[in-house]
């Protein structure tokens, strides 16, 4: 495996341009008949153009539900606070929490952030084709009808599909194949930042490997990827910034390499220590509900490193190469 | 979204002025139909020969016919009549269609194919033509039209059944279940049948005012119910006589009463299904 | 007689393609083989044949030494429950209808243990894999991927099989889950001397879990 992320220069795209996305304090509540889930609290991040950043953590730990957020696209019986400001190259910012359905859908999802959805058999119309969904897609964002066909072709190649295969309706399709169709569909309009939500699922490895190299030449040529994943070893293989979540929170957001090489969140190090290439040791204990997290900070029952001053809650986790959201990093004297 | 699962009935709003609507006239008219021999303490087929043709009123409220008898009373008795032969019906061709789709499911192979080309051959007859002949069989009766309509409109059931059970038999789970040492029987009655039942269930529902309409129908035609027994379908070809000579109401109310309720059935029913159709689900809540 | 699930010479067609031909695979007791090989290659076709769920078009499966005729409902309860298999999707391993408790509790249920001596084994089962007993009373929906693999994993044990098959079980895995639930496979090999089959298309965990790795290359034949 390599390590390709490129942690040095980071750091100076960051302070080159502007944030394209900047999330401030995002908190996600959903009712439910007796308990409220706690999906999202208080998150922090910001994606720079050019940035691939891949939030990992375990299932259940709300990294779906932040997505969905950024889209408004969440059920009803939930409540969303906090800001997440957009900046589109071409267009004015937007706030995405905060300026409406009409805009979101008129401006916002598909063109100046597109997203590329976790289950693709529930996100492809039945009764289209491949080849008709795409060139829908390219005409709906503006695309001369002339080309449009081979466009939907370049479109194919380019996500690993055989042209062919456009011809065939979502049922007849493979899960793999259908997952790179709703890759192409996400990148037809070639929106400013993406959202891949676990866009490797039901792909074979090379097919994996293909599509995350795909993720990261759009970010090499100035677009951003927000990659929701729970696979570090595709996380480490193409992304800059690693922001790691844990039971709603974001406990550390910092350039992958570093990450990598010398986590300071204990949680972090727990996960990779996991990886089989490492200790291939489970972290301890079981991650909590998100209905009923514990005060303070919710790892501190499965941590070694625990006093009682992790009863409150830590500051959270900034980004860049800034501090973990922990009372006793690693590094640091326990 | 399956990082965390809501129970489906939090993403959609439970009421529409449509659904009210429908919800208010069936209730009405159900509550009606079972409150029709406190509101009449006579029989609802008491011929009155004085009172013919009386145009409707405070003391008749949609008039009477042309033998003295109250339309308003003798609809619900009818529409009573014409609910239960539907609801009845509906069961008798979904434990009809039921079985014959299990059976072709689960033996496959020659069985199937055989049982699969009676339903065709017989999908490929008008039901109403079949209904009739049924009936011309047996003598007029309750349980005439029952059967008739039971074994006219099965087809569905059969072919939703067949089709829901083949697709199963092929999901992972049922492997897990068969590797797990569950037997034949267990994997239809414990892992395969109770997926079944909410279609099968919706699936009469649905047929609910299909079977009506028959039976009215059947009635109309004088196939259906002996004529001295009030159902709608009886009275509006009775009261079609009496069109001639200016008594509109006596086939108009229950007609209308006929139309109505079935409609708002139809709706409810549809309602329901949209709640329980995975696809149509999905389109609506994704 | 010897202790191993041995695939003879198999051969599947789909439709009209082969996607097997003439396998040859031997999962010996106490053993751990890593099947690797490209998309389309038959991995989870030839798990699908070991675990007696598909009958392969040529050539047989041995079970400790005898042969078997036949898969599915036309071995005995006995010989099926033998051959335990975890799939990739949790989701789509387990019926929706039932809670973790009564998951985890059917096979012993569909083979006649009395209900509370199979709720007894299901809650020993869930305190292995890992599951809190307040998960038990739960429906798939309510859970998340990993808490639904345990459940599959603790239901694959019920029986104490022989051999496990798992098909790309921890693909759609966090690490930690990854690595917890290879522990628990790992004990329970060890204590019970099962043989392991692991369908996987990750190098690193096939090095780390596998006693050997065996390369099915697409539509043909085995090597290693």
């Amino acid at each position: 495996m390599t390590t390709t992320a490129p942690a040095t220069t980071t750091g100076a795209r960051a302070g080159r341009a502007p944030a394209l996305l900047d999330v401030e304090g995002l908190t996600v509540r959903f009712r439910l008949r007796d308990a409220v889930v706690h999906a999202v609290t208080d998150l922090r991040l910001t994606v720079h153009p050019g940035e691939l950043l891949a939030v990992v953590g375990e299932s259940g730990c709300g990294k779906s539900v932040l997505a969905h957020a950024l889209l408004g696209l969440l059920p009803g019986n939930a409540t969303v606070t906090g800001q997440a400001r957009l900046h589109p190259p071409a267009g004015n910012p937007v706030d995405l929490l905060g300026c409406g359905e009409r805009r979101l859908a008129r401006e916002v999802r598909g063109r100046a952030l597109g997203l590329v959805p976790q289950s693709p058999a529930t996100a492809l119309t039945p009764v289209r084709t491949g080849r008709r969904l795409l060139v829908e897609t390219l005409r709906a964002y503006g695309h001369p009808r002339r080309d449009a066909d081979p466009a939907a072709d370049r479109l194919a190649v380019e996500v690993g599909l055989d042209p062919a295969d456009l011809d065939r309706y979502p049922h007849e399709l493979s899960g793999g194949m259908a997952q790179r169709l709703v890759t192409a569909l996400a990148l037809a309009p070639d929106p400013p930042l993406l959202l891949a939500d676990e866009p490797t699922t039901g792909l074979d490895r090379p097919l994996v490997d293909h599509t995350l190299d795909l993720l990261r030449r759009r970010c090499d040529t100035g677009a951003a990827v927000l990659l929701i994943t729970h696979d570090l070893a595709a996380a480490r293989r193409v992304a800059d910034t690693i922001a790691v979540m844990y039971a709603s929170r974001i406990v550390e957001h910092r350039p992958a390499g570093a990450l990598f090489d010398a986590p300071v969140h204990p949680y972090s190090a727990g996960l990779l220590d996991a990886l089989p290439d490492r200790a291939f040791r489970p972290v301890p204990g079981h991650p909590p509900m998100l209905t009923d997290l514990p005060p303070g900070c919710a790892f501190a029952p499965r941590c070694e490193r625990a006093t009682d001053t992790c009863r409150t809650a830590p500051a959270p986790a900034l980004p860049g190469p800034g501090r973990a959201a922990c009372h006793h990093p690693l590094g640091a004297p326990a | 979204m399956t990082d965390l699962a809501l129970p489906a009935r939090l993403r959609r709003p439970l009421f529409r002025p449509g659904i009210v609507l429908a919800s208010v006239v069936l209730v009405a008219a159900v509550a009606a139909c079972l409150a029709a021999p406190l509101l009449w303490p006579l029989d609802e087929s008491a011929v009155d020969l004085a009172r013919t043709r009386l145009a409707p009123s405070w003391a008749h409220l949609a008039g009477t016919d042309d033998l003295g008898r109250d339309v308003a009373h003798r609809s619900l008795y009818g529409l009573r009549v014409s609910l239960l032969v539907g609801a009845v019906a509906a069961l008798v061709a979904a434990g009809i269609g039921g079985l014959v789709g299990t059976v072709a499911a689960t033996c496959g192979g020659r069985v199937d194919r055989a049982l699969m080309r009676v339903v065709d051959t017989i999908a490929a007859l008008p039901h109403l033509l079949l209904g009739i002949f049924i009936v011309a069989m047996l003598r007029p009766s309750l349980a005439a039209v029952i059967l008739s309509i039971g074994l006219t409109h099965w087809l569905s059931t059969a072919r939703i059944v067949r089709s829901e059970l083949l697709s199963l038999r092929t999901r992972p789970f049922v492997d897990a279940a068969v590797a797990g040492g569950a037997s034949r029987t267990r994997v239809l009655t414990r892992h395969l049948l109770p997926h079944v039942l909410p279609r099968i269930a919706l699936a009469t529902t649905l047929m609910v005012p299909h079977a009506v309409w028959h039976e009215t129908a059947l009635s109309f035609l004088g196939l259906g119910l002996p004529p001295h027994l009030a159902s709608l379908g009886n009275m509006i070809n009775d009261g079609q006589r009496s069109l001639l000579t200016g008594a509109w109401w006596a086939s108009l109310v229950p007609g209308l009463l006929l139309v109505a309720v079935t409609l708002a059935l139809a709706a409810l029913t549809g309602r329901w299904r949209d709640r329980l159709d995975p696809r149509v689900r999905a389109e609506l809540h994704l | 007689m010897t202790s191993a699930l041995v695939a003879h010479q198999i051969t599947v067609h789909y439709d009209r393609q082969r996607v097997l031909d003439r396998v040859d695979l031997r999962i010996a007791a106490g053993e751990t083989v890593g099947l690797r090989g490209p998309s389309g290659s038959g991995k989870s076709t030839l798990a699908r044949v070991l675990a007696l769920l598909h009958a392969p078009d040529g050539g047989h499966v041995a079970l400790d030494g005898q042969r078997l005729a036949g898969v599915r409902h036309r071995l005995p309860a006995a010989v099926r429950t033998r051959v335990a298999i975890l799939f990739q999707s949790p989701r789509a391993a387990t019926d929706p209808r039932l809670t973790l408790a009564e998951l985890i509790a059917e096979p012993l249920r569909a083979t006649g243990t009395p209900r509370e001596a199979a709720r007894a084994r299901a809650r020993e089962l869930a305190d292995l894999v890992g599951l809190t007993p307040d998960l038990l009373a739960r429906r798939p929906h309510a859970v998340s991927d990993g808490q639904l693999q345990r459940a599959c994993l603790a239901r694959a044990l019920v029986h104490r099989p022989g051999y496990l098959l798992c098909d790309e079980a921890t693909a759609m895995l966090d690490a930690s889950t990854q690595a917890h639930l290879a522990a628990v496979v790992t004990d329970y090999q060890r204590q019970h001397g099962a043989g392991v089959l692991l369908v996987s298309h990750d190098a690193a965990l096939l090095t780390r879990w596998a006693t050997r790795v065996v390369e099915l290359p697409a539509g043909g034949r085995p090597t290693g």
